[in-house]
């Protein structure tokens, strides 16, 4: 309901007008090596946002060696043939003695994986299943552990340059690229090139097999603790079939607690040679001394005339829709995935353009200071689901575009109460909408504009600057940066539409929709439960945790035979024995869609 | 975008080209001077009497200006029974249209000029924020200063909020992080404190639109505000700009300078607890009594800080926990910098269940070895030095320098505080630190929460023996979850 002088506003169009192109003088060198060079001088303050990625990440991987470029990320941070130990001699031999018991270890954990092959345990990696031989050498292995402890000068990489006015030294893994960055003063340039270039040059994978427990850690942090995080994981597996994006970038627990030091040898052969990385560097420096001291540092380390091998495997096109119907201790949402093109695609800046006019132009802005507050519902999604028919809090649309494919996200929280899959049909009527009778010139304009200044924005700082570069470093080259924008602000409306009903088809749906899962631990305790004896009270609370645990067939099973003792309950357990059957039975109907 | 490459560069042939030095502590660098932005040179008042920090962005910048107003106010205002009511009228300022356009027409316009517009309030403050084009300053001002004062809080768009907000409730068991953050906030403040009392469905459900109005009208006050703002400008246009929209705005009947923020008066009780969450990894937080910012010994307090767990990978808990043992992806120390009381020097790890005791285990025995030994010379250097070398990279871009400022003068700070820091943090010795580390680091004085499956947790790790409850002379106190909708206890 709007203010009858609102009415007046709404009937007058706000027209956008179109923006200048920002300019970024970006210089690119390559040096001897194959190594790339790519700078941007800024003056305004005292310091250089550095990086370099290796273009390798989850997806140079294959199966049995899932989560080895994020593996080998970590591995870069524990130095270096002069960086990390006291005792380089020693150091090598122990990295040999453990490899040696680890091959041992790994003999019997083929044993242990036998078994639990055959059903006779139920997790190789519990301790308690663990052979007595695999115990000792465990306990073979801590010794020699503790043996280089001695001898590792803790994180030094870290505290050369923390102790150098190092900020933001950090590491991060995606599908395609692995990027190695810091910020320092301006005049520790030479330091960042004898630091980067020993750890190319002479790295040694020292605390290897204890840095995988760190990354099981990680993977419980950023993936098995968020309430929807394994759903996600395997909704991920479930859109892309082929690709190497099947699988999360931290790899399958398997793999991670298996990997060896030979095979990450390999791997970095393979993909940390200097024709395959590209350094960045955005700050207070002279490009003619920054280039001449990267050749000299760099420069030293030998290419690798093989190359690196193509991914190989495409995915195929998807012949069905596919679903995933999950309940999660979350809330209720509707996440549908369409696979669309790589970043660099001709069809890519019409696709973004799409999820800007369907989830709202403002999305590519960013924020400007201060905490929270919502995004304004601007977006066709938002306007029709969440203000027009009041079914949904919240409405979005995502284009992304990666190395080898790209995901086109569409993304509904339905208003408590109601079921995400009844947001279904609405949604799609949003998108068949655009496919019919495409976008308006003026919703083109706005999301053009809003791309621009969202630009503006992310190059206001050196971190941003370099950033950005990467962004387009690691799926193609400097120019994509201009080319792309440049697409961008040259989209016709037909464009968009052809997009819509190009990539935005039914077969290629990946639907998940998402439930909360009735939990006993969340749920406010109801009033016969609370009704009970305390300890009672508890047991029930962990029995009915477990019923509503079970799928349709256990569940009846359960319900039958519990049905069957009835008559022996003693009465004081009758009523915690009738609550049981009671919401068991409630919890069937649903299952059973009644 | 213009990308402009250049080639042809010449391999600049000099001193570059002798020989690479085998450790990188021979290496030789030129000095950097750093000026330590002055608030003098930032400052300026409007005609109105409302502080202004404003500063141009140079040649370097983009098109873009940003506008920042922030006041005094926040939910240590809401009164009982309607906690959550200064997060909706933040968020609603900017959702809920104004008195001349409705909330439709607003965003359509903001749109129009490619520019946002975003509010929000917290504890102890609310903000409005401006991101315009340079060209439509004069244009996304009005829309500002519309917003600021004459907000029109739309029905049907708080309507919509207070859904959101009724789904952010009902997410607050869904996992550790969020439990360990409420139950952490009960055990340091009590209930009833504006720190720890989170908003209910009820309180949601009795907030109205007029109390949005009265909210923001009595803080709407000259008195209150502070003003930053940032552009490629002139600094001079900038501010007269600034001073022909903001400078005439006069308090209103209604409007009055908000109360000061109230200190918490809730006796602690140091202890171990422990609430059950079905869960595969745990989280452990922990709070000892910190300092306020003006204490003398801040400085040594903050350097004891980054040895014990503020400084990463370089800090003593990173290096036993994480790359000794390999048991979390990250643990943390932080000295809060307790603006309005004293904070606390607080603590934070995620591990699998059971290996809990023994990652506390080995935190206490890093406090004690802080307390029992001084730190070596080459530790202090190393910490003194990042802190000191790093100084240039905390003002990296002039909004960050205004924006900083602004909420520091907000905050009643002695505008001169940053002025000599660096030599005051080079001034801390070991024995400094150490003793620090005795007034601070009293395993006595610790509140630790552990949110995770209890019956893993508190037996311990059979491969590190030890339970939870011995970890520490304190009571192993098991605190239940609270209901997600009413915060009551669950049992």
């Amino acid at each position: 309901m709007f203010l009858k002088r609102g009415a007046v506003f709404l009937a007058w169009t706000f027209v956008a007008a179109p923006l200048a192109a920002q300019e970024v003088p970006v210089i690119e060198r390559t040096l001897s090596n194959g190594m790339r060079l790519v700078m941007v001088e800024r003056h305004e303050q005292p310091t250089i946002a550095f990086g370099w990625m290796a273009r390798v990440g989850s997806a140079n991987e294959r199966p049995g060696m899932t989560g080895m470029a994020h593996l080998f990320e970590h591995m870069m941070f524990k130095g270096t043939k002069t960086i990390g130990t006291r005792n380089a001699v020693r150091d090598a031999e122990l990295n040999d003695l453990q490899d040696k018991v680890q091959a041992q270890i790994r003999e019997e954990m083929s044993i242990l994986r036998e078994k639990q092959r055959r059903g006779e345990i139920a997790n190789m990696m519990d301790p308690k299943v663990r052979t007595p031989r695999l115990q000792q050498l465990i306990g073979e292995f801590d010794r020699l552990v503790q043996e280089q402890r001695a001898l590792v000068v803790k994180d030094e990489m870290d505290k050369i340059y923390t102790q150098a006015g190092g900020t933001g030294l950090n590491a991060s893994t995606s599908t395609d690229r692995t990027f190695y960055i810091v910020s320092l003063p301006s005049n520790k340039l030479e330091l960042w090139c004898w630091i980067e270039s020993d750890r190319l040059a002479n790295p040694v994978f020292r605390e290897f097999y204890s840095e995988r427990d760190v990354i099981l850690e990680e993977r419980r942090q950023t993936l098995e603790s968020r309430p929807d995080g394994v759903v996600s994981e395997a909704f991920n597996a479930l859109t892309w079939m082929a690709s190497p994006y099947h699988w999360e970038v931290i790899g399958w627990p398997s793999d991670i607690s298996q990997v060896t030091r030979e095979q990450a040898s390999e791997f970095f052969a393979t993909y940390y040679a200097p024709n395959n990385i590209t350094a960045i560097l955005v700050g207070d420096f002279d490009p003619e001394k920054a280039y001449a001291l990267a050749e000299k540092y760099f420069g030293r380390i030998p290419a690798n005339p093989k190359g690196v091998p193509d991914v190989i495997t495409m995915e195929p096109p998807q012949p069905a829709e596919q679903r995933m119907m999950a309940e999660v201790e979350t809330q209720p949402s509707l996440q549908v995935d369409f696979k669309t093109v790589p970043m660099v695609h001709k069809d890519a800046p019409a696709l973004q353009a799409l999820a800007g006019i369907l989830g709202g132009a403002q999305m590519f802005m960013g924020r400007p200071g201060g905490p929270g507050g919502m995004r304004p519902p601007t977006g066709r999604l938002q306007k029709s689901l969440v203000l027009d028919q009041k079914i949904a809090t919240s409405a979005m649309a995502f284009s992304r575009g990666m190395k080898l494919g790209g995901l086109f996200t569409l993304r509904v929280t339905p208003v408590p109460g109601r079921n995400p899959a009844d947001l279904e049909s609405k949604l799609y009527a949003e998108i068949e909408k655009v496919a019919r009778e495409g976008v308006t010139d003026e919703e083109l304009q706005r999301f053009k504009n809003a791309s621009q200044v969202g630009l503006y924005g992310r190059l206001e700082t050196n971190t941003g600057i370099r950033e950005t570069l990467a962004q387009f470093l690691t799926v193609g080259t400097v120019e994509d940066f201009g080319n792309i924008q440049n697409a961008i602000q040259s989209l016709t409306t037909d464009e968009v539409k052809r997009v819509a009903a190009q990539y935005l088809v039914k077969d290629s749906r990946n639907v998940l929709v998402t439930t909360r899962r009735a939990s006993a631990s969340t749920a406010p305790d109801d009033p016969e439960l609370a009704a009970m004896p305390e300890m009672m009270r508890d047991r029930v609370r962990a029995q009915l945790e477990a019923l509503l645990k079970l799928d349709k067939g256990q569940l009846t099973e359960q319900l039958a035979a519990l049905e069957a003792r009835a008559a022996q309950m003693p009465p004081q357990a009758r009523p915690a024995f009738d609550y049981l059957l009671k919401k068991g039975r409630e919890r069937l109907q649903k299952l059973e869609g009644k | 975008m213009v990308v402009r490459i250049a080639l042809g560069l010449t391999l600049a042939a000099s001193a570059a080209f002798a020989q690479i030095p085998d450790r990188p502590e021979k290496l030789r660098f030129e000095p950097i001077t750093f000026q330590t932005p002055r608030v003098k040179d930032y400052q300026a008042k409007l005609k109105n009497g409302i502080p202004v920090f404003v500063a141009s962005t140079g040649k370097e910048g983009t098109p873009l200006v940003r506008v920042t107003a922030s006041w005094r106010g926040g939910a240590y205002l809401d009164p009982k029974g309607k906690e959550g009511l200064a997060a909706l009228a933040g968020s609603q300022m900017t959702q809920g249209g104004t008195a001349t356009l409705d909330a439709a027409a607003l965003e359509d316009r903001l749109e129009a000029l490619a520019a946002t517009l975003t509010s929000a309030c917290g504890d102890t403050n609310c903000t409005l924020s401006l991101q315009v084009l340079e060209k439509d300053l004069n244009d996304g001002l009005d829309l500002f200063v519309q917003v600021l004062t004459e907000p029109a809080f739309a029905q049907d768009r708080l309507d919509l909020a207070k859904r959101l907000a009724s789904q952010r409730i009902s997410r607050r068991n869904d996992d550790v992080t969020s439990i360990a953050g409420y139950q952490l906030g009960y055990l340091l403040f009590g209930d009833g404190f504006f720190a720890s009392a989170g908003d209910t469905k009820a309180s949601i459900d009795a907030i109205t639109r007029d109390d949005l109005k009265a909210f923001h009208a009595r803080m709407l006050h000259p008195g209150n505000l502070v003003v930053s703002a940032a552009g490629r400008l002139d600094r001079k246009v900038l501010l007269d700009t600034l001073d022909r929209k903001l400078g005439t705005l006069a308090p209103r009947a209604d409007a009055q300078v908000s109360p000061k923020v109230p200190a918490p008066d809730f006796p602690r009780k140091p202890g171990i607890y422990v609430t059950d969450k079905d869960a595969p990894q745990a989280m452990v937080r922990w709070a000892l009594p910190g300092m306020r910012r003006t204490d003398p010994d801040w400085h040594a307090a903050f350097v004891l800080n980054q040895v014990l767990g503020g400084s990463g990978f370089t800090s003593r808990l990173m290096k036993k926990i994480r790359s000794d043992e390999g048991l979390t992806y990250g643990v943390y120390s932080t000295l809060e910098p307790g603006p309005y009381w004293r904070g606390d020097m607080t603590g934070r790890v995620q591990t699998k269940n059971r290996s809990v005791a023994y990652v506390l285990r080995l935190a206490l025995d890093e406090m004690r070895k802080l307390r029992e030994q001084p730190v070596t010379d080459e530790e202090l250097r190393v910490i003194k030095d990042g802190i000191i070398e790093a100084f240039p990279s905390q003002w990296s871009s002039k909004p960050v320098i205004v924006t900083r400022f602004a909420d520091e003068a907000r905050e009643g700070w002695p505008p001169d505080w940053w002025a000599n820091y660096r030599e005051k943090v080079q001034a801390v010795t070991p024995a400094d630190v150490q003793r620090m580390a005795q007034r601070l680091l009293d395993p006595q004085q610790l509140v630790i929460v552990a949110v995770g499956k209890a019956s893993e947790m508190e037996p311990g790790d059979p491969d590190h023996p030890g339970a939870l409850a011995d970890v520490a002379p304190l009571p192993l106190v098991r605190v239940p979850l609270r209901d997600p909708l009413t915060l009551a206890p669950m049992r």
